[in-house]
């Protein structure tokens, strides 16, 4: 919405030098890093969830939950930490010389600053997406279904190539979608790898440049890749997409895996979380903790960003509701609601924040109080819709439409049906959506940095703010608020999807 | 669809309810103590604590308010376009000339006559129609491991483009502010294709791509992935103050200097300067508080943390500046690195500099 504002602007001079020079291989090289990253959160996500939904071995209980913790790490707070880790100066690399003496020239060692390694950064905090449907679909599958599969016979293996992979396939790619569209859209970890994606050429252009408008046409290239993955993902799903038709939800019973099978799915798990998790907030500790970083005022921060959040999270989420309902019916409409949300969650929050301030001009106030807090949640809502329309799409699609018609005839429609019928059916769709959409909009930099009023900075901004100075021992304080913040919703959708899958 | 006009009509309604809402919750209410107070409204792209602690002090000595939006150059130059004539900002503050000249060529700003701030600040460290004045320097240099090279032998910003340095330089992303204005003042010494050149040399001896930040590409020469980092003064001045040992380490196995363009040319010099906006409607107190920031206690509040050069050189060095190399400066015109920037960046791309 903000975006076309941005684009209606003029030509520039610079528009020709990116279009010569700078579109192919911005796009490339977004793209390759979509595919790769695309590889990583499909290979992490869906095994565990396979195995998590399927079998019991130690832990299980703890990964069913824990596998979600890497959402509260923003990409960039991924980045710091890593870059550090493996940067040739970080301790992986120092011991690596300190034991062999050798210089550093003269060994391999895997380059984060490259498009694999921003891949391998944005997968291992966007996996969770992945991982929440793909568990969702494989738990939900129809007893009878599998039942029927096993009964004739079927190998474990069998069972997840042949019949629980195609079934569950439309719901993660779903997710899939979703995690892809977040990546897309990021600048923050990319810009600090030094990789040259569409993000950090939409910024070059306005910063170096000095031309927003040129900015918002290539958002416009992000905005299309983006709807090709949601037209592809929907084709997909129209292709191989299998309607169940017993409605017979409950989990199957989860088999016990034998001895050492066991082991190896619980080293499996402990290692990805350790990798995508634990060793990152460990080493932002270890660095707060080394160079006694000092705590400066953080609570107003906290203040800020809990506030904003849920304002934020609230709006989106009636949004998303209306935007999900009002299209319940309606093939196209639904399609295209869920376009104009992607568009917004495929544009990075600076485009948009640009786009309100070309809004903010025309209609001649000042950035501060009450308008600047308006035009910050409508960011929100423009950006993150899409992560609250997904999760309770999904939810709708799994109800039949035999339930509207049964309402209907007996007499209850309009907001009565919503409150009476509609509501207690999405619930559970509907926290998701709205735990989701809090930990993203906290996590959200760029528009919250552009349009937050006068003593409104929040976690995400202080942290920015001393990373781009290169003191990431101060940012370590703020960022990893960012995510304790961010736990305890996450944790809260992983009780709740828990129980759910016990119900 | 009844259900989704109601939903429609309670979304607005809730819109109104929180705009009301969030009214009491900005910023201590304007009403109460704008008659008796004068309020000094500062858009920064700096963000350092200390600067806090300097913002306070003029509180106290004044008695006026100070209300600080921190943000990236770039965004606060949207913001003051998109508030137009409405816009609070008094004053602008921006850690690199070039961008101080953005705010300029976007009639942003407005001259702020005094012959006082001229007697403080340096005639090239202020623009001539008087739109900004530099408070404090930061150089960019060249920082290296003095067991393989001589400062003889990277003693002009040419000498890194020859063959011998092959897979010897590391260097941040040229869309950095700084990698823009070095390239903008060669551009405007010798010319766009003579500093393309310059650039694909360059290109042609990293020892890889460019990545990270300053300080990363310190490390990297202490780690032994380069030998020389092009970099800004204060982030080698910081490693050597740091808490941790290793910091210290890579501190003390480095040297920095830095490079003239030719023989008498003087080093490039960049600044944080201050402007008066458009919009400003107490100019005399924008006028006391940049003055402030050029007394000796406003510099040395300013660069403490920092460790930026003062502007002032009768200012005592912050702690740990004293080892930066005596230079002479470039005489040149600090408002020509805005004026080519977008051509910098155009030949940096060109050139292959990602």
């Amino acid at each position: 919405m903000a975006l076309i504002a941005g684009i209606a602007a003029g030509d520039g001079a610079t528009w020709d030098h990116i279009l010569q020079n700078r579109l192919v291989p911005y796009t490339l090289t977004t793209l390759s890093v979509l595919l790769i990253a695309a590889t990583i959160m499909l290979g992490l996500a869906v095994p565990t969830a396979w195995l998590i939904s399927q079998y019991d071995f130690p832990g299980r209980s703890v990964f069913n939950w824990a596998m979600i913790l890497p959402l509260a790490m923003p990409g960039y707070v991924m980045a710091y930490a890593w870059a550090d880790l493996m940067g040739v100066a970080g301790p992986l690399q120092t011991q690596i010389r300190d034991m062999t003496g050798l210089s550093a020239r003269d060994y391999w060692f895997p380059n984060l600053f490259s498009a694999p390694g921003l891949a391998f950064v944005l997968a291992s905090t966007l996996f969770p997406y992945v991982y929440i449907t793909a568990r969702a679909a494989f738990s939900m599958q129809s007893l009878t279904t599998l039942e029927a599969a096993r009964s004739l016979g079927s190998s474990q293996l069998d069972l997840f190539w042949r019949v629980a992979l195609p079934v569950a396939l439309p719901t993660i790619l779903g997710g899939l979608c979703l995690a892809l569209m977040e990546a897309a859209a990021d600048y923050g970890a990319a810009d600090f790898l030094g990789i040259q994606t569409l993000g950090v050429g939409i910024i070059r252009s306005w910063t170096s440049f000095g031309e927003p408008n040129t900015a918002a046409r290539l958002a416009l290239m992000l905005i299309l890749i983006a709807a090709t993955f949601l037209i592809a993902s929907r084709m997909l799903q129209g292709q191989r997409g299998t309607q169940q038709t017993s409605s017979r939800w409950q989990t199957p019973r989860r088999t016990e895996l034998p001895s050492q099978a066991a082991i190896a799915a619980t080293a499996t798990c402990m290692l990805i979380l350790l990798i995508c998790f634990v060793a990152p907030v460990a080493r932002l500790l270890w660095l707060a903790l080394e160079n006694r970083a000092q705590a400066v005022d953080l609570a107003p921060l906290l203040r800020s960003s809990l506030i904003l959040g849920a304002l934020g999270a609230g709006f989106a989420f009636i949004t998303a509701l209306v935007f999900s309902l009002s299209s319940k019916r309606n093939e196209t409409v639904r399609m295209g609601a869920r376009l104009i949300a992607a568009a917004g969650y495929a544009a990075p929050g600076a485009v948009l924040g640009l786009g309100a301030l070309f809004i903010l001009r025309e209609t001649g106030q000042a950035l501060s109080g009450a308008v600047a807090i308006g035009f910050l949640v409508w960011i929100y809502v423009s950006r993150f819709t899409s992560a609250g329309v997904e999760p309770i799409q999904a939810t709708l699609a799994r109800l039949p439409k035999s339930l509207d018609q049964a309402s209907q005839s007996l007499g209850t429609t309009g907001l009565r049906q919503f409150w009476r019928v509609d509501l207690p059916l999405i619930a559970p769709g509907a926290l998701a959506a709205t735990l989701i959409l809090f930990v993203e909009i906290l996590k959200e930099l760029p528009a919250t940095l552009m349009l937050r009023p006068f003593g409104w900075d929040t976690l995400a901004v202080r942290a920015h703010a001393y990373a781009t100075d290169e003191r990431l021992a101060q940012a370590t304080l703020p960022s990893l608020l960012i995510v304790l913040a961010g736990l305890v919703p996450v944790l809260l959708l992983s009780w709740r999807l828990s129980r759910t899958e016990r119900s | 669809m009844t259900f989704k006009t109601h939903l429609v009509a309670g979304f607005s309604l809730l819109v109104g309810a929180v705009a009301a809402c969030s009214d009491p919750a900005t910023p201590p209410a304007e009403d109460s103590t704008a008659e008796a107070q004068s309020v000094l409204t500062i858009y920064s792209s700096r963000h350092y604590d200390s600067d806090k602690e300097l913002f306070a002090m003029f509180e106290q000595e004044t008695g006026a308010r100070l209300d600080v939006r921190e943000a990236g150059a770039s965004q606060l130059l949207e913001t003051l376009r998109a508030e137009g004539d409405q816009s609070p900002a008094d004053v602008v503050i921006a850690a690199d000339a070039g961008s101080l000249w953005r705010f300029q060529e976007a009639g942003l700003t407005q001259p702020l006559i005094s012959d006082s701030l001229n007697g403080l600040v340096p005639a090239n460290y202020r623009d001539p129609d008087a739109h900004w004045y530099g408070v404090a320097r930061r150089l960019r240099g060249i920082a290296y491991d003095p067991n393989r090279w001589t400062p003889e032998d990277l003693a002009y910003w040419d000498r890194l483009a020859t063959e011998d340095k092959a897979g010897e330089i590391c260097v941040r992303s040229s869309s950095n502010i700084y990698n823009l204005s070095l390239m903008s003042e060669l551009i405007d010494r010798y010319g766009a294709e003579a500093a393309q050149s310059w650039a694909t040399s360059i290109v042609a001896n990293m020892a890889r791509s460019p990545q990270g930040g300053d300080t990363d590409q310190i490390r990297a020469i202490a780690a032994g992935e380069c030998s020389i980092a092009i970099v800004n003064h204060y982030y080698w001045i910081r490693l050597g103050a740091s808490e941790t040992e290793a910091d210290q380490a890579v501190a003390a196995a480095t040297s920095f200097l830095l490079p003239q363009f030719e023989e008498g040319s003087g080093s490039h010099v960049n600044i944080t300067g201050i402007g008066l906006t458009k919009t400003a409607d107490d100019p005399a107190l924008a006028e006391q508080f940049i003055t402030f920031l050029l007394t000796e206690s406003g510099q040395s509040y300013l660069t403490r943390d920092t460790k930026e050069l003062p502007l002032l050189d009768t200012t005592p060095l912050p702690d740990g500046v004293e080892k930066v190399p005596a230079f002479v400066a470039s005489d040149t015109q600090l408002g020509l690195y805005g004026e080519n920037q977008a051509e910098a960046q155009r030949l940096f791309d060109l050139a292959g500099w990602n």
